[in-house]
């Protein structure tokens, strides 16, 4: 399936919805315990991560927490 | 009818002043600025003129010019 | 109020663009901005605030100013070392503008006392450097109504928005809760490139300037994220959240609490 992954374009080997979990692992996210993830717009719950589910044209942003400032 | 007089104050000081006191004035009012001969009296008029208010006149008196306009609000 | 000789020629720059004028930068003297954390962020913010003659600048900060903090934190310099932060930031503002008022706050933000601080004033800016007091300064600043600037900083990356509580998200409609506890950060994510602090806090600076003169659009909905090393702005649609926490449809945040921090790891973030 074709997806835009961080404003980009990316492609996965799966033909069916795939959970958000495996996406995270499929595309080796990076601190994965740190990540938040924007599916279609709207930022889902962490619990959610294994029922949410990617599809064919779906738009994911993956945010991190930025704690830095001093 | 106001007079402001700008002579004297160099660019882009004159601008600014001319600027001010344009906020300070209703739409409509016609007011005279004083400037000085070369780049004050090459910049400030168009520069109002940019900024939207009606040029009435432009005339030398004296090695200086007064600038006549009408403001118009925004 | 009519400007001085003085300010005419100060603010001359100021005064010559449309959406300033005489007018607006009256709005800024007449402003009041709030400046959490006097480091990396807070540098910048507070040199341009001063600089643009916000006419009260508040600066919280309970650290004294140490030779690691150089390499980025350019409000102070070399003979400060060992100085209060708040008060090496509070001479180099007024010897940029000297007829601004400067409150300095000596201390560290707590649910104790973050609301009487931030009260006195228009916008606030987040310039810390941990989860606990940026997740603080959105709770408090969304239950009092404040708008304020996120911002956030690692290694090479930025992120900011901009937060009018009750119209725009929040930082919990993106981050719910702070990052999970049990995970132990490693010692290179201490470190900073020195230059960050300076695009980010800009900008900070930038959306305080503009919610007090009423002009452009503020970075509400978004969040825009910079990464140095690519040199890439990105800017990410944020909703406000129904299931947020504190903003949301049924808030379970309604009051202020020290969200307890993760064990740092050699100073990390000071």
């Amino acid at each position: 399936m074709n997806l835009t992954v961080n404003g980009k374009p990316a492609s996965i080997a799966e033909e069916n919805p795939v959970p958000v979990s495996q996406l995270l692992e499929l595309l080796r996210v990076e601190q994965r315990e740190y990540v938040t993830v924007e599916l279609n717009g709207d930022i889902l719950d962490r619990g959610d991560f294994d029922g949410a589910t990617v599809k064919d044209g779906d738009n994911v942003e993956f945010l991190y927490f930025m704690g830095g400032g001093r | 009818m106001e007079t402001i007089d700008l002579r004297g104050v160099s660019c882009p000081t004159n601008f600014v002043k001319a600027k001010l006191e344009l906020e300070d004035i209703e739409a409509g009012t016609t007011v005279e600025f004083l400037l000085d001969d070369g780049e004050p009296v090459k910049n400030v008029p168009r520069s109002l003129k940019d900024e939207g208010h009606k040029l009435l006149g432009l005339k030398e008196v004296d090695g200086y010019y007064v600038l006549t306009l009408e403001k118009v609000e925004e | 109020m009519k400007l001085s000789e003085e300010q005419i020629t100060r603010y001359s720059r100021h005064i010559l663009l449309k959406e300033v004028g005489g007018k607006g930068q009256k709005k800024l003297l007449e402003g009041r901005v709030l400046i959490i954390g006097a480091g990396g962020l807070g540098s910048p913010i507070a040199l341009y605030l001063a600089a643009a003659g916000v006419g009260t600048i508040g600066i919280a900060d309970a650290d004294e100013v140490d030779l690691s903090n150089l390499q980025r934190q350019v409000i102070h310099t070399t003979p400060d070392v060992g100085k209060a932060k708040v008060l090496s930031a509070k001479e180099t503002m007024l010897a940029i503008n000297p007829e601004l008022t400067v409150n300095t706050y000596e201390t560290w933000v707590s649910a104790e006392n973050i609301a009487g601080m931030i009260a006195d004033y228009d916008f606030i800016i987040d310039g810390t450097d941990n989860f606990a007091a940026k997740f603080l300064i959105n709770d408090a600043c969304v239950l009092a109504g404040k708008p304020y600037s996120h911002g956030g900083i690692l290694q090479f990356d930025g992120q900011t928005m901009t937060i009018k509580p009750g119209e725009s998200p929040c930082y919990r409609c993106i981050f719910p809760e702070p990052p999970p506890k049990d995970v132990i950060p490693t010692c290179s994510r201490a470190g900073v490139i020195g230059v960050l602090p300076g695009v980010l806090g800009t900008l900070q600076a930038t959306e305080a300037i503009k919610y007090l003169l009423g002009a452009g659009d503020l970075l509400t909905g978004r969040l825009l994220t910079y990464n140095a090393l690519r040199m890439r702005f990105r800017e990410i649609p944020v909703k406000k959240s129904a299931k947020c926490p504190i903003c949301g449809d049924h808030p379970t945040i309604t009051e202020l609490k020290d969200e307890l921090e993760a064990m740092t790891v050699c100073d990390l973030g000071h």
